[in-house]
């Protein structure tokens, strides 16, 4: 039973990592994205929770908090650079934003 | 920690370069200091002229460690072969900056002239072969600069091509350096990149040897240039300001040559007798594939660029001739063409200088204008064209019997040289500088007082040593009889 | 008389030159420098050297072995040692003479034409040089010193030819004589060179040549032969290398007189005899160069006969009679061609600078069917040109005579019949169209009146002083039948070797022969020209008249195809094919970092995508490799 449950967890998180990942790439909003994102880190914060249950340490709980606490400040950056970024172009579509395009031949 | 006579030669202009650049001083100031310091050079390089002893072995050693841990010293020395070459080195240069006095050029190109002469005294001077690339490639540095900064046309391509080029041809010799240090390792377990230890190593096979062979040759033939690796020559030189171009053909061409002689010739001495038919054969090809395709040039320095590659591979068939008279006449020419091509440049300069046009149909009636001028491009093309009475002409007579008596056939070939050069540089001298046309010449202005002085005491060296060649090359004998009987093991005339 | 002065009398000559040449650029670059001063110095060298001659002549008269001076080596290699050497042997003491008394006249003569000429010094300049060049060359002790003085020599011819620079066709000129002498002593060097590595390296001065040269195997002794003769065809214009003397003609008067007449392109003369050794072990090489003179002094003489330029029909009779100088060294008779070599020096510059006096006369018109009528306006000129026209033709008693029948006399008698009877018409032709110039210039009727520059002293007394030796030089070679005693014979003895067979009967009817031909000449000439009209159109046209096209055949077998393979050279196979090469392997690069550079598209999308896929593969290799 334990077993069952316990490929479930994985095969949810991998689900939710693939799920981000999709997202990430084929989105073009910039929230979007960053919701992607954090589907991701919360997909890995799942598989490290429950490998450490499975393990019976603690040391993959630790990592989960701390991604969690790492997660909520970035998500402070990362929204105000949002902005920032708005403000720049007017807009949050993800290829609107080229600058590094190389431009012309060499 | 004493400093030898050598070091002084080589980096007394280096460390004036670098006070110029760093104090506040004027473009005047800096043309002046750097005049004089070349002077200074000069004077120095004259005391190990007069100081020279007849023998084969260096002398002026200076040995200092310097990255000891992969025995890699600062080992300088000097034979014949390498004096004559240093002696032409010191004189040439003063006589340029006298050229070069009154383009109106920044302090950097003082200060890159004078960078370039550590550069390729260092070169010529080293005896540790990582020594030798250090200096090598220093040496491009300045030009990079000169060409890059002050040249004309197309200059960021011609310089960004020459660079990359020669850089490309050098990393082949790197490689062959760094490979020889490690068998040198391999087989006495200390390290050393001294040419003297080099040479000792036993453990390579032929076919290794024969790859380490042609990767140094490949960086010499490219600096040289030997047929096919020329085309950069007639860009980079119809690019170049004066100065540049001045150097790259009286002075960096000629230390390709004597690269091949001092490194090559030494380490690889099986190889070096094995390929030299092949290596003949380019020579003489070159002079005449060069020399026919000078006769149609539209740009003087182009035409010179030409003319010049083709003395080169003049110069290396002579090298690679495996004799006394090949050899000698080799060193000899390295000399001859250096001065006259020198020369020959310095004055296209002026031309250039006073009336902007490089292209031959643009100039001619020069003569009337300017007679001191045409005198002295007479004289240096008589020397370029090996007339009798001139050193152009005993060192070509020198290589024809070298290579005569290398091949019979090949001498014979070789001989054309007496037309090659002939038939486009009077051809030249008619068009650009003697015939009247409907161009405006008229801002052509004469040589002043001391370009005068410049010229004509080259030109006067040129004419002595035509006339008493002897005195001039008895000094290198006993080194290029070393080369042949001790190294090569061929004998003087085989 | 110290032997250490023969190097003096190059050296006088070439100082002064160097004088000269300083002064002349101050006088133009600074302060101008009086003519007078000019004058002095460049009559002065030729004159020292002609005193210093005479004193080495009295000196070998009195019975004094040769004069051989050495200063320093030149060069040593190898052990083998190449002397700065000066001989002074009865040949050289010989050429020297009559080089420097001929230079010092035509020096002289010189200072009239050119008097007033911007160039003034520049050109005495030259001239000094030119006669320290050729005295050089024939007082050189080893082959190598003498090819200094050969190039010399032709340098000077370049810079004389193209006095007037300024003028296109003159500086053509002067290319193609130093061109065309070029590739002469280019089978002179080649010469030079396996003869220094068959038999040099036991000593290269004349004297161990001689020596030794009989270690040296025939077939290279041929080869040395005809490459040295080579140069000789370059420098003493015979075929096929004879065609920039014609041209030559663009310098000055005086320059044709002294160096294309009467002394530099006597020089291959000069080294056949020289290498005489050589040349007498190799008497097919001998047969060759004689047959070479003989079609030479033919070919020659008939494009004389077209020609209208008073200078370049005596440049064809030059070649023409440089033509019968190697019918006499190629058989072996090498005092006879000297002789002629001698008389010629005479005859030629005298008809040079007759030739230049009228042409000074008529403000510089050069073509005879423009002149007419000179022989009342210019009596001393026509009366000096019958002189050397006649002796030109072989009249007796005038100097050509003597030395012409020599050469025939010694090829019949060598049994060179062939040779024989082209000498003999080739004197017919000569004496024709000699006397067409002659009477053309000088007689005619319906010319147009001329107004005439008078001419100066300095150019008359040169031409009286070689008048008298043209009309009277052949009397130094009086042949035994006329009980004379052949003074240039005797002079250059030690190698006079073949003895003459024919009987005295047999001379005088040879020699009748050719006064006959010459007669036959001047009285066709004399039907045809003596009445010239001068109303009558001259038909200038047809292949003699345009020397048989032989310039345009050079040009485009030689000229043209060098040009276009030049072109070809630079543009196809430089640019097109090398540099294409060379810069595909960098623009190979350049392309690979265009498309490796698309990657950097700045889609941030893609390269989450990138960096999925590596990612992804990285994990898969991992997996598949530690299983």
């Amino acid at each position: 039973m334990i077993e069952a449950s316990f490929m479930s967890y994985i095969a949810l998180a991998l689900v939710l990592f693939s799920l981000g990942i999709i997202g990430l790439i084929s989105r073009k909003n910039i929230f979007i994205i960053y919701m992607s994102l954090e589907l991701m880190l919360n997909a890995i914060n799942l598989m490290l929770v429950t490998l450490s249950k499975y393990f019976g340490s603690m040391d993959g709980q630790i990592i989960a908090m701390m991604v969690i606490a790492i997660a909520a400040s970035e998500a402070v950056i990362f929204l105000s650079l949002i902005v920032a970024m708005y403000r720049l172009k007017k807009s949050v579509n993800i290829d609107d934003f080229d600058t590094l395009k190389q431009k012309g031949t060499l | 920690m004493d400093i030898g006579l050598l070091s002084f030669i080589i980096f007394l202009p280096l460390i004036v370069s670098f006070v110029l650049l760093v104090l506040p001083v004027g473009m005047k100031t800096t043309r002046n200091i750097a005049f004089a310091t070349t002077i200074v050079v000069f004077l120095l390089s004259l005391s190990i002229f007069f100081n020279f002893q007849l023998t084969d072995y260096m002398q002026f050693r200076e040995f200092h460690p310097w990255i000891t841990s992969y025995g890699i010293y600062y080992s300088l020395g000097v034979d014949g072969f390498s004096m004559i070459i240093l002696m032409l080195i010191t004189t040439l240069i003063p006589l340029g900056y006298i050229f070069l006095w009154k383009t109106k050029k920044a302090k950097g190109y003082w200060a890159s002239m004078l960078l370039i002469q550590t550069g390729v005294t260092g070169a010529l001077l080293s005896l540790d072969l990582i020594l030798f690339y250090f200096f090598w490639e220093s040496m491009l540095l300045p030009v990079f600069m000169i060409i890059g900064i002050y040249g004309t046309g197309d200059r960021i391509f011609s310089t960004l091509k020459i660079t990359i080029y020669t850089i490309m041809g050098s990393l082949f010799m790197l490689v062959s350096i760094l490979y020889l240090g490690v068998a040198f390792y391999n087989e006495f377990g200390v390290w050393s990149f001294q040419l003297s230890d080099l040479v000792q190593i036993t453990t390579l096979s032929n076919i290794q040897r024969t790859f380490l062979f042609f990767g140094f040759m490949i960086a010499f033939a490219i600096k040289i240039p030997i047929f096919p690796f020329h085309t950069w020559l007639m860009q980079t030189y119809s690019n170049s300001p004066t100065g540049g171009v001045f150097i790259l053909s009286a002075i960096m061409a000629k230390l390709g040559i004597y690269g091949i002689v001092r490194f090559v010739l030494p380490l690889f001495p099986h190889q070096y007798v094995e390929f030299a038919p092949y290596f003949v054969g380019l020579g003489v090809f070159g002079l005449i594939y060069f020399g026919i395709a000078a006769l149609m040039q539209q740009n003087i320095k182009r035409m010179f660029a030409y003319s010049s590659a083709s003395h080169l591979a003049f110069i290396t068939a002579g090298i690679f001739s495996l004799n006394i008279y090949g050899m000698t006449g080799a060193a000899f020419l390295i000399v001859a063409h250096a001065m006259a091509t020198g020369g020959l440049f310095l004055l296209v300069g002026t031309i250039e200088h006073d009336l902007g046009i490089r292209s031959i149909s643009g100039l001619g009636g020069i003569a009337k204008k300017a007679p001191f001028l045409t005198v002295a491009f007479a004289l240096m093309l008589f020397s370029i064209v090996g007339l009798p009475g001139t050193n152009g002409f005993v060192s070509e007579l020198l290589i024809v019997m070298g290579l005569f008596q290398y091949n019979q056939y090949i001498g014979i070939i070789s001989a054309s040289t007496v037309l090659v050069a002939a038939s486009f540089m009077f051809w030249l001298f008619q068009r650009a500088i003697l015939v009247k046309t409907d161009n405006d010449v008229s801002k052509m202005k004469d040589l002043d007082k001391k370009e005068i002085v410049g010229i004509f005491s080259l030109a006067a060296v040129i004419m002595a040593m035509g006339i008493y060649p002897h005195w001039f090359l008895y000094k290198i004998a006993p080194t290029i009889q070393h080369y042949l009987v001790d190294i090569l093991k061929v004998g003087v005339a085989s | 008389m110290n032997s250490f002065f023969l190097a003096w009398i190059v050296l006088v000559p070439f100082i002064s030159s160097i004088l000269l040449g300083s002064m002349y650029l101050y006088s133009i670059s600074v302060k101008k420098i009086p003519n007078s001063v000019f004058t002095f110095l460049a009559v002065l060298s030729p004159l020292i050297s002609f005193i210093l001659g005479v004193l080495f002549f009295i000196g070998l008269e009195n019975g004094a072995s040769d004069y051989i001076y050495e200063p320093y080596t030149w060069l040593q290699v190898n052990g083998y040692i190449i002397s700065m050497g000066f001989l002074g042997d009865r040949l050289s003491i010989f050429m020297v003479l009559f080089i420097t008394f001929i230079g010092l006249m035509i020096h002289i003569y010189a200072t009239g034409y050119m008097k007033g000429d911007e160039g003034y010094g520049k050109f005495f300049s030259y001239f000094n040089l030119f006669i320290a060049s050729m005295l050089l060359l024939v007082l050189a002790n080893s082959p190598i010193i003498m090819f200094i003085g050969w190039e010399g020599v032709g340098l000077c011819s370049y810079l004389l030819i193209g006095f007037y620079f300024t003028e296109p066709l003159n500086v053509v000129a002067g290319n193609k004589a130093f061109i065309v002498n070029r590739v002469g002593d280019l089978g002179f060097l080649i010469g030079l060179i396996f003869l220094f590595f068959y038999v040099g390296k036991l000593g290269f001065d004349y004297g161990a040549l001689e020596e030794y040269v009989s270690i040296v195997p025939n077939h290279i002794l041929t080869i040395i032969g005809i490459a040295l003769f080579v140069g000789a065809m370059g420098k003493s214009a015979q075929i096929p290398l004879y065609v920039w003397l014609p041209d030559a003609m663009a310098g000055p008067t005086p320059v044709s007189a002294l160096i294309h007449a009467a002394t530099m392109v006597t020089a291959g003369v000069y080294m056949v005899a020289r290498f005489h050794f050589l040349y007498d072990l190799i008497p097919n090489v001998g047969l060759f160069i004689a047959y070479i003179g003989a079609f030479s002094a033919l070919f020659a003489a008939v494009i004389a006969m077209k020609q209208t330029d008073i200078k370049k029909i005596l440049a064809y009779s030059t070649i023409s009679q440089l033509g019968y100088m190697f019918i006499a060294v190629g058989l072996g008779f090498y005092s006879t061609g000297l002789f002629h070599v001698f008389t010629h020096a005479f005859f030629k510059a005298l008809l040079f600078m007759g030739a230049g006096a009228v042409i000074i006369a008529l403000h510089h018109e050069q073509n005879i069917f423009k002149m007419g009528g000179l022989r009342k306006k210019l009596p001393l000129v026509y009366t000096v040109m019958l002189i050397a026209t006649l002796s030109i033709s072989g009249i007796p008693p005038f100097s050509g005579f003597f030395s012409k029948d020599e050469i025939l006399l010694k090829a019949y008698s060598h049994h060179e019949y062939l040779i024989y009877a082209i000498g003999l018409f080739t004197a017919a032709l000569t004496a024709y169209y000699m006397f067409r110039l002659f009477f053309v210039t000088f007689y005619g009727k319906n010319y147009k009146e001329h107004h005439m520059q008078s001419i100066s002293w300095s150019i008359k007394a040169p031409l009286v002083v070689l008048a008298f030796g043209a009309a009277f030089a052949g009397f130094m070679g009086l042949p035994d039948v006329f009980g004379g005693e052949n003074l240039i014979d005797g002079w250059l003895n030690m190698w006079s070797g073949k003895a003459l067979h024919v009987e005295y009967s047999v001379e005088y009817i040879l020699m009748a022969i050719s006064v006959i031909a010459g007669l036959l000449g001047i009285l066709v000439s004399f039907l045809k020209f003596y009445r010239y009209d001068f109303n009558q159109k001259i038909q200038e046209s047809g292949v003699v008249y345009n020397k048989f096209y032989i310039d345009e055949i050079y040009n485009f077998l030689f000229v043209r195809s060098l040009q276009k393979l030049s072109v070809f050279i630079s543009v196809v196979v430089d640019d097109g094919i090398i540099d294409k090469t060379v810069m595909s392997l960098s623009n190979g690069f350049i392309n690979l970092g265009r498309i490796i550079g698309r990657m950097q598209c700045a889609n941030t999308r893609a390269y989450a995508f990138f960096m999925l896929v590596g990612l992804s593969s990285f994990s898969l290799y991992l997996i598949l490799k530690l299983g």
